[in-house]
């Protein structure tokens, strides 16, 4: 322990703050050794009235022990939890296997990256069969220093209860099991538990105890080791269970939860020794051959030979749809399959064609568009979550489809992109759909709000998370160019944009700036006749979208489209060497594949969310070109490019740093581009002359809030959804009813609002069938 | 008769000329300090408003910088 005047290991900025507070609070306290600098850290700034952002982070560890042989060890592991790991170290690949099912990643750099311990995640780390101690004495081996006191304990702490309960459909009986009898004593005095319990388990011994008696439970465990002969090691324990009454299921396992029992249960389903259920005819075709990591993240999900439940977390275009296809294949049950739009759903079907030998009847779609009934009975069913969970009048047709849906019981539920979908659609979907196992997929596992720490109960923990370098590096996704490009304000349009009458209009200003658009033009330009590039344009400010793409006269897609011709549009731009730009508003953030694509220059956004700047930049991270080109040194550097283009000196600025955040903890580096257009670039561009960019500020002012307006979308392109999109696109003025003003003013004086749209799902009646066919 | 004022010469890039003229014409009048707007980039304003425009700016500038919040780990 050091006082902290003479302490020559802390930052230098921290030890500034020190002095000044000891200048003012803190001299009437002679220095005192304190117990614990963390503490110590806290109290000093309370007294010193130091600004508190200056206490988070900077603590002192040089008290920590280094080992005499750290330089062989990767791991620096701090008392706080957080864990940095040297990537340079012939280590690196075995440590990061580890932290990465031990430990969140914070964030990861080329050389150095950063993880976090949590309970979370260590929850994670149980569920994957990892013990306790196998954690404590394997982060000990990779750790420079000596392991912490402190560290010790957390892990304990938070792995004591955690993994220590599953739950197992086996025969389609539900089985709460434990290695740890005196666990499940605990739970049975639970009264909600005990009451779910069946108790024919304890008819077998005659015993019709209310504690958990110790034969029937034996027996239990017994079934479970011969049957899994591949159990991994921590599997080959006794293990003891109890039935419960699969209509409690959903209680119990609330029960369960941390704010409650504390003994968060894992799922796993005996998938081999279901006889219930029928096999589907599906396995991978030979030419589907997972690449490594999918390998890794499927061997995590099927670690003892049964299936977990739990959430893959893969960066957009490193094959997701294969891990699940994969997934269903081992499986072989019926399997549900969940994806955000009628447009995935089409591609989800594709991939199940295209990898697995499921014939074409045991496959069916169900949106609103197509419903197709599945022919056989098992197979796989492909929908989207509003259809599911879509709480409205169905049609007749799919009220049977979804009924039919609800009836079964799937072996698998496999989930696209789990983190777009509201917490309570996901309870929804669980609760009506009878599933055996679940898998979650995703790319990027952040929220701008907290509800990311719900999907780890309502699914499973997450499973694996690749790191996005170490997939550039083998060539597995593109090596993208991140640049930021910054578009100086014209005069006129900064004026307006700083007028306080124009605040609603800010939005609309930025993104027409004709710096902007004449920046956008020439990297369109430049990658269509240079590189013979195929570009995305993205726009989540629909008057921009319509104003870039006319100027332009390019094709763009936003929510009003119909599906048709966004699959024409889409099909033109794969095939044709004739469109090679499209404009995409938000509705191509998520699923609409277009593995072509690899520029990406993005006008407009989403405030400052972090995971749209990543589904975007997945799209075109799909890899392209000869493997060997993009292997580390091969020909080409970079071969995807993915521009911001933003006005400085505007709020812009302050989204885009904010945006990049999460691709920069993913090791990605933006550049930032001044230049552009180039210098020399005069009247070729559009809005070259004075007065063409006035004409344009004229527009833009004239359109009033629409400019300003982005669009009203949910996430979920659904049709459901889209029938609500059209009722509330418009001015804001019809949100203040003054659209119903115009209307009245225009109408014949009848004073009735608009009639209502019909709605094409319900049936007509008798009478009118005839005349509407 | 050749008057002579005492001011400030402001050279910067354009849109921050724009945002001290706006700034100027927020004023009530008695406050206004623009003496002259020489062109785009150039203006002469009265001497004693220099840390005032530069406080204002600094202020302007932070609300469209986005700093990462230590400590906050999601």
């Amino acid at each position: 322990m050091k006082p902290p005047g003479g302490d020559s290991g802390r930052p230098v900025k921290k030890a500034k703050t020190t002095q000044k507070s000891s200048g003012s609070g803190k001299a009437k306290e002679p220095y005192e050794a304190p117990e614990d600098l963390d503490d110590d850290d806290e109290e000093y700034y309370e007294d010193g009235g130091a600004e508190p952002e200056e206490k988070i982070e900077k603590k002192d560890f040089t008290k920590l022990e280094l080992k005499a042989d750290h330089q062989n060890r990767p791991l620096w592991v701090c008392a706080d939890g957080h864990i940095f790991l040297e990537t340079f170290s012939h280590l690196y690949k075995q440590a990061y296997d580890f932290l990465i099912a031990i430990s969140e990643p914070v964030c990861r750099p080329e050389s150095m990256h950063e993880y976090n311990l949590t309970p979370h995640s260590l929850y994670a780390a149980v569920s994957v069969g990892l013990e306790t101690e196998t954690i404590i004495t394997v982060l000990d081996r990779l750790s420079k220093t000596k392991l912490h006191k402190e560290i010790i304990d957390f892990i304990r702490d938070s792995t004591l209860n955690y993994g220590k309960v599953k739950l197992v459909l086996q025969k389609n009986r539900y089985f709460v099991e434990s290695p740890f009898p005196e666990v499940l004593q605990k739970l049975l005095r639970d009264d909600a538990i005990s009451r779910a319990r069946i108790s024919s388990v304890d008819a077998k011994d005659g015993q019709p105890s209310f504690h958990v008696s110790k034969a029937p439970l034996e027996q239990g465990g017994q079934d479970m080791l011969g049957a899994d002969e591949i159990a991994a090691a921590a599997e080959e324990k006794e293990m003891h269970s109890f039935e419960i009454d699969p209509a409690q299921v959903e209680h119990v396992k609330q029960r369960c939860l941390p704010n409650a029992l504390n003994f968060p249960m894992l799922e796993e389903y005996d998938f081999r020794n279901d006889t219930i259920n029928a096999d589907v005819a599906m396995e991978l075709k030979p030419q589907a051959q997972p690449r490594p990591y999918q390998e890794k993240s499927l061997s995590k999900m099927f670690g003892n030979g049964r299936a977990r439940s739990g959430i893959i977390v893969l960066p957009c275009g490193a094959g997701k749809s294969l891990v699940g296809v994969s997934a269903a294949c081992r499986i072989r049950k019926s399997c549900l399959c969940l994806a955000t739009n009628a447009v995935s759903v089409d591609q989800w079907a594709f991939q199940f064609k295209l990898w697995s030998t499921i014939r074409d009847d045991q496959i069916s779609r169900f949106t609103s568009d197509s419903k197709e009934r599945l022919k056989s009975n098992v197979g796989v069913v492909v929908t989207t979550y509003n259809m599911v969970a879509f709480g409205g009048k169905r049609s007749e047709e799919s009220q049977k489809i979804i009924e039919e849906i609800q009836n079964r019981e799937w072996g698998l539920l496999l989930m696209d992109e789990v983190h777009v979908v509201p917490a309570h659609m996901f309870r929804k979907v669980i609760s009506i759909t009878k599933s055996h196992c679940k898998l979650g997929l995703t790319a990027t596992l952040v929220r701008e709000d907290d509800r990311i720490s719900d999907l780890n109960f309502l699914i499973g923990p997450k499973l694996y998370e690749a790191n996005w370098l170490d997939l550039v590096k083998g060539g597995f996704i593109a090596n993208v160019q991140c640049a930021e490009v910054w578009c100086p304000m014209t005069k006129e349009f900064y004026a307006e944009y700083l007028k306080k009458e124009n605040s609603r209009k800010r939005q609309g200003l930025y993104v027409m700036n004709p710096n902007k658009f004449r920046a956008c033009e020439f990297l369109i330009r430049f990658h269509e006749q240079q590189r013979g590039d195929k570009i995305i344009v993205f726009s989540d400010n629909l008057f921009a979208l319509r104003a870039y793409a006319q100027k332009l006269r390019r094709p763009f897609i936003d929510g009003p489209t119909s599906h048709h011709e966004r699959t024409r549009v889409l099909q033109a731009f794969k095939h044709s060497t004739e469109l090679n730009t499209v404009f995409l508003s938000k509705v191509g953030d998520n699923s609409i594949d277009i593995p072509e694509a690899n520029v990406l220059i993005q006008i407009s956004s989403h405030a400052g969310s972090r995971r749209q700047e990543a589904q975007r930049l997945g799209r075109i991270l799909r890899a392209k070109g000869k493997h060997k080109d993009r292997m580390a040194g091969g020909s080409e550097e970079f071969n995807a490019f993915f521009y911001t283009l933003v006005s400085t000196d505007t709020q812009e600025m302050y989204y885009s740093t904010k945006r990049q955040q999460f691709l920069i903890d993913q090791g990605y580096s933006f550049k930032v581009i001044t230049s552009l257009p180039p210098e020399g670039s005069g009247p070729e561009l559009s809005y070259y002359t004075l007065q063409d960019q006035l004409d344009l500020l004229t527009k833009v002012l004239n359109a009033g809030e629409e400019a300003a307006g982005v669009e009203e979308l949910e996430e979920d392109m659904d049709d459901v959804t889209r029938f609500r999109t059209r009722r509330t696109q418009g001015q804001m003025s019809r949100y203040s009813g003054a659209d119903g003003m115009m209307y009245m003013e225009y109408s014949t004086g009848k004073g009735r609002g608009k009639p209502k749209p019909r709605d094409p799902n319900k049936p007509r009646h008798n009478l009118f069938k005839k005349r509407f066919t | 008769m050749v008057e002579a004022i005492k001011g400030l010469l402001i050279t910067c890039d354009i849109p921050m000329a724009q945002f001290i003229i706006n700034l100027n014409n927020t004023m009530p009048n008695a406050q206004k300090f623009i003496l002259e707007i020489l062109d785009d980039t150039h203006l002469f304003v009265q001497p004693h408003m220099a840390d005032t425009i530069q406080y204002r700016l600094q202020e302007f500038r932070d609300s469209n910088t986005f700093e990462k919040p230590l400590g906050v780990r999601n």
